[in-house]
């Protein structure tokens, strides 16, 4: 369904003169693209109820999707075609990190607004070197995962005396960054957690019967895993098992997504999972009501790609407001730099685009506990925005960033 | 010497025809697509002087692709170079890599031949991938590959990015012209056809092969630097297998026979790929059935295809007028 939407798109775009071209670049084939399926659902939500409100000043949005099938070299061909041949006054970039690095500098040669929806690598704002004027994110960051899931793991592990650790994430730098981050963070509020085992499956790894048996082989306390989408269904499968969770306390940052949570055979109990998007989280009706909505009119459950969009979606139109429909990068971007927008994803309520990194801040993050059934988690804790924010400037100090 | 001095005179108007597109205001995205397929037109012209002219099919071509790729954008975002002595590096480092990386597998055959370079190629992305702190592990060469002025040229205008590289990409097809034409060459096709038989002649076939091997790296890598100007950085999977095989299958779409085939199989495989991406997202399909239908339909490239009917109407242009000449001289010995 989703597909044929898109395949309609090219279609759409010749039939509407005079509308406000997005371009979104993303990956709509191979293992990933539910990626880019959901991440256009959560746009569309947006862009669609934008478009029966009548748009501004007559024009209404029109989503030009391409697909970069991961290829960060076809992400920035695509872009500039999006730019120069299908006229798009706007970047969605929802390309995974490595894409999305690739759209940055296109960007930063042709000065349209662009908002990165889908990259978590922190350095693409947060390292100045890199930075572009006309250039945010919507996404959720890494570092921000890494401390509030740190504080999390630690109040767990000083609680139930958690110390040895093993891990188990995915052997290229998004696994091997976000887990070195999370551990370092663990360490960081609870000093007793010391790493005994690291495992590293290739991404896509069909079997992980060696992982498995290398992790039974630790006799940890506890696991993290930053294992994600299918390649988490397969190892919880296999894990399962050899009764790998009922020995060692297990946190998986990616299981709470739907398309993941929802595809695991035989649940494990106690499993804690990271804050992706779930219909509860918050339990509000809003929430519920944009879940509900979602389904209905994109017929798939969202993902945490879909809010990550539906936000980045919002963030346009409310620039659009402001400019009274200017699409040009520089009046868009200052209308962006710094503007909190009401939102059920955010921990207050609103979300911000913070103005020194062009970074979005105060989403919910925060860890629960998995369950086999609906809503998949219970005991949700979202973590606190101010801790988080003090680290991250000592991180940021670290890498050089900030002096 | 004719035909040298008639391939040199259709370089130079190719080269004019290239510099047309932006003198005649062609939109950006010609431009783009133009830059894009001379690098990666560079990648299967240089692979079919392994695969066509030496009988040498390497699986793992796309390694030197992204040796050129990487070790200029490294030394362009070390500050230390300026774009030629960049360039000039990364040709030298490529032809290192090739120069060892082809010591080992010439002397092999066939098949453990092909595998031994796609075992290259991955050993050469493990590494891409692993030494993040160097290479950007897989998010590839961040923050852009500077392009500093030098002799007043500025390849951060896009118009005189698109000169560089139409120079460039000139050059390079006009040296492999150079060289299939020159008794280089037909020392290559003389392995390719029979290596035995050149071994016999006194030819030093590993040799011949290795300095093959070494020029075809060259100008791939070339591309490859082609590529990371174009993008403005570098990535992991210039140098994955799967780039490799989209070479071979340039060849296969535009023939591998023809000196432009793999020219033109690379028009033809981004043009299906840019097309089709406009409308659908299963461009694998599209290009699956293209290929299908080559294969089994034609069982060459269209070039190659062209090329045997245009062969086949000569020689019957020619049987036709000997058989004239023959019923002449017939008729008048009656």
């Amino acid at each position: 369904m989703v597909a044929a939407g898109l395949v309609g798109a090219p279609a759409i775009s010749k039939a509407q003169t005079g509308a406000i071209k997005i371009g979104v670049p993303t990956i709509l084939s191979g293992r990933v693209a539910i990626l880019g399926q959901t991440s256009v659902g959560g746009l569309k939500v947006v862009f669609d109820k934008f478009n029966e409100a009548g748009g501004i000043n007559g024009r209404k949005i029109e989503m030009v999707v391409r697909d970069s099938k991961g290829a960060p070299q076809e992400a920035a061909k695509v872009t500039r075609d999006l730019v120069n041949n299908d006229k798009c006054e706007i970047i969605l970039d929802a390309e995974a990190s490595s894409g999305a690095f690739a759209v940055q500098e296109v960007i930063r040669e042709m000065g349209v607004l662009c908002i990165h929806s889908n990259s978590e690598t922190s350095s693409l704002t947060a390292d100045p070197k890199l930075h572009v004027p006309t250039a945010f994110r919507t996404a959720r960051q890494g570092i921000h995962d890494a401390i509030g899931g740190g504080d999390y793991a630690a109040k767990i592990a000083k609680a139930k005396g958690l110390k040895k650790w093993a891990t188990c994430s995915p052997d290229y730098a998004y696994g091997r960054s976000n887990t070195a981050e999370f551990m370092e963070y663990a360490k960081h509020f609870d000093g007793n957690i010391q790493v005994v085992e690291e495992s590293w499956p290739k991404l896509f790894q069909p079997d992980y019967t060696e992982v498995v048996t290398k992790l039974l082989n630790a006799k940890a306390d506890a696991m993290y895993s930053a294992l994600w989408g299918g390649d988490l269904v397969a190892f919880i499968d296999q894990a399962n098992l050899y009764g790998l969770f009922d020995k060692q306390a297990s946190f998986m940052v990616n299981l709470g997504d739907y398309g993941v949570v929802d595809q695991v055979k035989q649940f494990p109990q106690g499993v804690y999972s990271g804050g992706r998007y779930n219909r509860t989280v918050p339990a509000t009706k809003e929430n519920e009501e944009w879940y509900q909505n979602y389904v209905k009119t994109q017929k798939h459950k969202p993902t945490n790609w879909s809010w990550e969009n539906a936000v980045a979606a919002e963030f346009i139109v409310e620039a659009l407001k402001k400019t009274n429909g200017d699409t040009n990068g520089k009046k868009m971007a200052e209308a962006i730099k710094g503007m909190t927008l009401k939102s059920q994803f955010g921990t207050k309520g609103t979300v911000t685009m913070r103005a020194e990194d062009n970074t979005l801040v105060d989403y919910i993050i925060g860890y629960g506990v998995s369950q086999s059934k609906e809503p998949y988690v219970s005991d949700f804790q979202a973590s606190a925005w101010e801790p988080i924010f003090e680290l991250e400037k000592q991180w940021k100090k670290k890498q050089g960033y900030i002096s | 010497m004719v035909g040298r001095w008639r391939d040199l005179g259709l370089a130079v108007l190719g080269l004019m025809l290239l510099l047309l597109v932006p003198v005649f205001g062609a939109p950006p995205a010609i431009r783009d697509f133009i830059m894009f397929g001379m690098a990666y037109g560079l990648l299967a012209m240089s692979l079919n002087l392994l695969i066509g002219y030496t009988g040498l099919v390497s699986f793992g071509h796309a390694m030197f692709f992204a040796a050129g790729a990487y070790a200029f954008g490294l030394a362009m975002q070390s500050g230390k170079f300026s774009i030629p002595g960049a360039f000039v590096l990364a040709i030298a480092f490529t032809a290192t890599m090739a120069l060892i990386v082809g010591a080992i597998c010439v002397r092999l055959n066939e098949i453990y031949f092909a595998f031994l370079t796609l075992a290259f190629q991955m050993l050469f992305y493990n590494i891409i991938l692993g030494w993040v702190s160097f290479t950007g592990g897989d998010q590839g060469l961040m923050g852009g590959i500077p392009r500093p002025k030098f002799l007043g040229i500025d390849l951060a205008d896009r118009t005189q990015l698109y000169i560089f590289c139409s120079i460039a990409f000139i050059v390079c097809i006009a040296i492999l012209r150079q060289i299939v034409t020159s008794p280089f060459g037909y020392t290559l096709r003389m392995i390719r056809d029979n290596q035995e038989r050149a071994a016999f002649l006194g030819i030093n076939v590993p040799l011949v092969k290795l300095a093959c091997f070494v020029i075809s790296a060259c100008i791939a890598g070339v591309g490859g630097i082609l590529l990371t100007l174009f993008v403005s950085g570098a990535y992991p999977n210039f140098g994955f297998w799967t780039t490799s095989g989209e070479a071979i299958f340039m060849i296969l779409l535009g023939g591998s026979n023809v000196f432009l085939g793999p020219l033109v199989g690379t028009v033809i495989l981004r043009l299906l790929n840019d097309i089709t991406v406009s409308y659908t997202s299963h461009t694998e399909l599209v290009l699956g059935i293209v290929i299908l239908v080559l294969v089994l339909g034609l069982r060459k490239g269209p070039l190659d295809l062209l090329a045997e009917r245009w062969e086949n109407r000569r020689q019957a242009a020619a049987q036709a007028v000997r058989d004239a000449a023959d019923k002449d001289a017939g008729k008048g010995g009656t």
